[in-house]
């Protein structure tokens, strides 16, 4: 009997593997938990500090700052306060100080402003004429009054010389006129900025030809243009520690999770850096786990799809600066939606976006295909097909893992080079890249023909996804993919579908797990998941944003 | 509440869950050990009367864990019949769950090794499947149900064409005569019937995970509905389809089934790709749902986290993995288990309830 066991106790070999298979997950549990500690810690938990403030506080948390000397109120006494701003930013070459007198009354005003912001004819010619002339008399001793007597439409008052310089460098024309406490802004900046055209990242052949631009104020007013509202909210915030610079919260009031809501802003108002260059920044500043190759949050160009997911119950973050809004919370099947599912009628929608999703799996998986059917199992195609691909590949020298990344890698540089290409030369380089050398490295016998198939057939696929970042992390995971399949062939491609899966159960975005309606299953957003159901079917809300009321029809 | 923090699963969840834990390697051997057994074609019948046992046992399981909201048996089998009882009892139930794991990861790697990578060390295929499942583990209870109803769907698809597709070979003069020895060969094949069902004892853990523990008793019968389909699918089309005789002498009697059928113009020619491929998959999730049962087993029975056990188990599971020498011996690990099952099932929710029974309405006790 004990002879029986002991013969069942396994060899020091065994335990030296097992010793492994403990050591690998114990390392590697570490390094992510490490690594995940050193940068995102205090994502969306309430209540860790707060740096980003609304706008309409802005002033008087810059103002709470101890220490800068510029922190100053205005006096109300015009020569000491002129005499501030001067010392303050009076050294920029680009900045004017017109003074003028008051010719009814004789009070004494000066107006600040900065080169190429405002149009400079009605500036010097309207304006002045007014504050010079018109101006009735009598002293314009407060902002109510000056709102009252002066003809702007526009009309800040600025508490504090900092924020009154800021927003002066920034673009707005100012107003300080002897007797006034503070300094008024009267115009808006009015910069160059281009025209607005149709969105470069996300072309569609039906739908509006209307992108974002460089400009928040009129990316939100074309959110405010898609139609007749009172429920769409915007909330201002800034950040930015060095240079501030304004996001715009855009939800519906009525259909957003409060939540969700509180969550978004929660985060927003977590940004600690000290500038904003795109919203790029502020994506990887919210985002919950920062170590996964999905992005948790949308871009989008196109005001149509922001309007359209502010309708499901989700939150838009637009920039200034930037024409790219940010949707959260997103998940993995609307990165594979495009708008035209919806401008196109229920039927060909359906059948693009079941293409989508084949071509995002062809992106991801047919070169790990590849190389563990070649390598591995050519017994589990079918004969004919293993002879011929065995018979193209005869002569070439290296093992499939080596030919595919040949091939892989040389169309990555290529579609990489193509980016920065000027416009004229792209599809000529196109076709030097593609073409001849895809067509010499099979003459020359470094790659297969088939393989030729399969590479062009994944870099297509990856060009369909609608999400440009999407798209890239197909590629990247692609690479792992290659390694799977390498080292174990088909069983190690079934392990790495399995890991994707997994990471993709436990990624969420603000709350809303990757993966739904998958799962968590939820049958009614299946509607609008491989299916694009007719419109009349669409009733309600996905179930998934929980939003507050439901019902798309009344 | 919009951001979920609780760890519990819906019923479909659940159901899901048992699903993925019971259907695993008996698709591939349950043909021949039934076989083996009923020595005529009427291995069907056991299967679908062994079904009927292990539902009631299900149920038996689900009313008991329904006394205990909220708890699992490792908490209540404490509470029943002591800590040191009770706490024995569950560490049977958690050895049981470990030499289960290991012995499905084993047929995997067996398996694999046969069809897919022959000449590759074996350590080469345990250890990756083990760390991932280490990682879907890590998770919690919600990420593996999460998983499993990815799987679930795709397997039983696939499943169901390759069936399908397998009636070509489908001849029902190879299930007659039905019943022509009488009962005997029939009650014989029971005991490797109820076998295949083996780890239905998640059931008694499942429940307190479920949101609504009043639907327990409709999300279980399911979710052992599905698999009891499937497995008496299985035995009908392969035993019509390459007869008792090479079921009994085949080591994987449904790999041969499908192998021995050709779908001309289709990119695969065999199903037996896909069906490997679902068939991994499927064994992915059983191993992962009794990796999970274990670390929670020994977390809950003494009270310590349960990320380090996640850890500590690994090792465990593949020495236990490693246990067997040969093929026999794995299958005669198989039918151990098996045996072990009956026990346990006595002991755990047989006794379980009768003490309660004794206590609550015989001694009028507050348990």
């Amino acid at each position: 009997m004990l002879a029986s066991i002991v013969s069942y106790i396994p060899g020091w070999a065994i335990f030296v593997q097992a010793g492994v298979a403990l050591l690998v997950p114990l390392v590697l549990g570490y390094l992510y938990k490490s690594l995940y500690l050193l940068v995102g810690s205090g994502r969306g938990q309430a209540g860790y500090g707060t740096r980003t403030v609304p706008r309409s506080q802005a002033q008087s948390a810059a103002g709470a700052k101890s220490g800068t000397p510029a922190s100053i109120p205005f006096s109300g006494n015009y020569t000491t306060d002129l005499l501030a701003v001067q010392k303050a930013i009076g050294a920029n070459s680009d900045l004017h100080i017109r003074e003028f007198t008051i010719a009814n009354g004789g009070g004494r005003g000066a107006l600040i402003y900065v080169d190429g912001m405002q149009n400079d004819r009605i500036l010097n010619m309207r304006i002045m004429q007014f504050l010079m002339y018109e101006i009735p008399a009598g002293p314009v001793s407060s902002a109510e009054i000056a709102n009252q007597l002066l003809p702007f439409s526009q009309l800040n008052e600025a508490d504090s010389v900092e924020s009154f310089n800021k927003s002066v460098l920034f673009g707005h024309t100012a107003l300080l006129i002897e007797g006034l406490p503070g300094g008024l802004l009267i115009e808006l900046p009015g910069g160059a900025n281009r025209t607005i055209g149709e969105p470069v990242s996300e072309a569609l052949l039906r739908g509006p030809r209307l992108g974002f631009s460089e400009v928040l104020s009129e990316n939100t007013s074309m959110l405010r243009r898609q139609g007749f509202s009172d429920q769409l909210e915007m909330k201002t915030y800034r950040a930015g520690n060095t240079i501030q610079r304004d996001i715009v919260l855009a939800y519906m009031k009525d259909i957003v999770n409060p939540e969700l809501l509180e969550e978004v802003t929660n985060r927003i108002r977590k940004i600690d850096i000290d500038f904003l260059a795109e919203s790029g920044y502020i994506e990887q500043l919210i985002e919950d786990n920062y170590l996964s190759p999905f992005q948790q949050v949308q871009n989008t160009e196109r005001p149509d799809r922001v309007i359209s997911a502010l309708l499901e119950g989700r939150i838009a973050i637009l920039l200034d600066g930037t024409p790219f809004a940010l949707i959260v919370p997103v998940t993995f099947s609307m990165l594979l939606q495009s708008p035209e599912d919806y401008y196109e009628r229920w039927l060909p929608g359906t059948l693009l976006r079941l293409l989508r999703f084949a071509a995002a799996f062809l992106a991801l998986m047919a070169p790990s295909l590849y190389i563990s059917f070649i390598s591995f199992h050519p017994g589990l195609i079918p004969t004919e097909l293993a002879i011929t691909i065995i018979k193209t590949r005869q002569g070439v020298p290296f093992p499939s893992l080596i030919e595919v990344l040949i091939l892989e890698i040389a169309i990555e540089i290529l579609r990489e080079a193509g980016i920065r290409l000027p416009k004229p030369i792209g599809p000529a380089m196109g076709i030097v890249g593609g073409l001849i050398i895809g067509d010499a490295a099979v003459q020359a016998g470094i790659v297969s023909p088939f393989l030729v198939i399969v590479i062009a057939v994944t870099a297509i696929s990856s060009f369909s996804i609608p999400m440009y970042s999407a798209g890239i992390t197909l590629r990247l995971l692609r690479f792992a993919g290659m390694l799977f399949a390498a080292v174990l062939g088909m069983y190690g491609t079934i392990l790495f579908f399995l890991l994707i899966c997994c990471h993709l159960t436990k990624l969420k975005s603000f709350g809303v797990p990757y993966l739904t309606p998958v799962s968590p299953f939820r049958l009614s957003d299946w509607k609008d998941l491989f299916l694009r159901a007719p419109m009349a079917l669409m009733k309600r809300r996905p179930v998934m944003m929980k939003t507050k009321q439901d019902k798309r029809k009344s | 509440m919009f951001v979920r923090t609780d760890d519990k699963i819906t019923a479909t969840q659940a159901a899901v869950f048992l699903n993925n834990t019971l259907l695993g390697a008996g698709i591939l051997t349950l043909p021949r050990s039934v076989s083996e057994s009923v020595k005529t074609p009427d291995s069907w019948i056991s299967v679908l009367l062994g079904g009927a046992i292990v539902m009631l046992v299900v149920f038996i399981m689900v009313k008991i864990s329904q006394q205990f909201p909220g708890k699992t048996v490792f908490q209540y089998a404490a509470q029943i019949t002591g800590r040191v009882f009770g706490g024995g009892l569950c560490v049977l139930l958690v050895l049981y769950f470990i030499i289960i794991a290991g012995f499905e990861i084993r047929t995997l790697a067996e398996v694999t090794l046969f069809f897919l990578l022959e000449g590759t060390p074996i350590w080469a295929v345990i250890l990756p499947f083990l760390w991932l499942s280490t990682y879907l583990v890590y998770g919690g209870i919600n990420s593996i149900a999460r998983v499993f109803t990815i799987v679930f769907p795709i397997s039983i698809m696939i499943l169901l064409i390759s069936f399908i597709l397998s009636v070509r070979l489908f001849d029902i003069n190879h299930l007659r005569p039905v019943l022509g020895n009488g009962f005997p060969p029939v009650f014989a094949g029971l005991k490797s019937t109820v076998l295949v069902f083996t780890g239905v004892e998640v059931t008694m853990t499942l429940v307190a995970f479920m949101e609504k523990p009043k639907l327990a008793v409709k999300a279980m019968l399911g979710g052992l509905a599905i698999p009891l389909g499937l497995y008496f699918l299985t035995v009908v089309m392969v035993i019509g389809g390459i007869s008792v005789d090479s079921a009994i002498t085949s080591t994987w009697p449904t790999i041969d089934l499908m192998r021995s059928f050709e779908v001309p113009g289709f990119f695969f020619e065999r199903m037996e790709f896909p069906f490997m491929v679902i068939w991994l998959m499927q064994m992915f999730c059983n191993f992962s749902s009794f990796f999970f049962q274990s670390t929670l087993g020994i977390s809950q029975i003494f009270k310590i986290k349960i990320h380090p056990i996640i850890y500590a188990m690994v090792p465990v599971l593949f020495l236990s993995a490693m246990l067997p020498k040969s093929m026999t011996d794995l299958f005669a690990f198989g039918d151990a288990i098996g045996k072990m099952g009956i026990v346990l099932f006595l002991l755990l929710p047989v006794l379980l309830s009768v003490i309660w029974l004794i206590r609550v309405k015989g001694l009028k006790q507050h348990v």
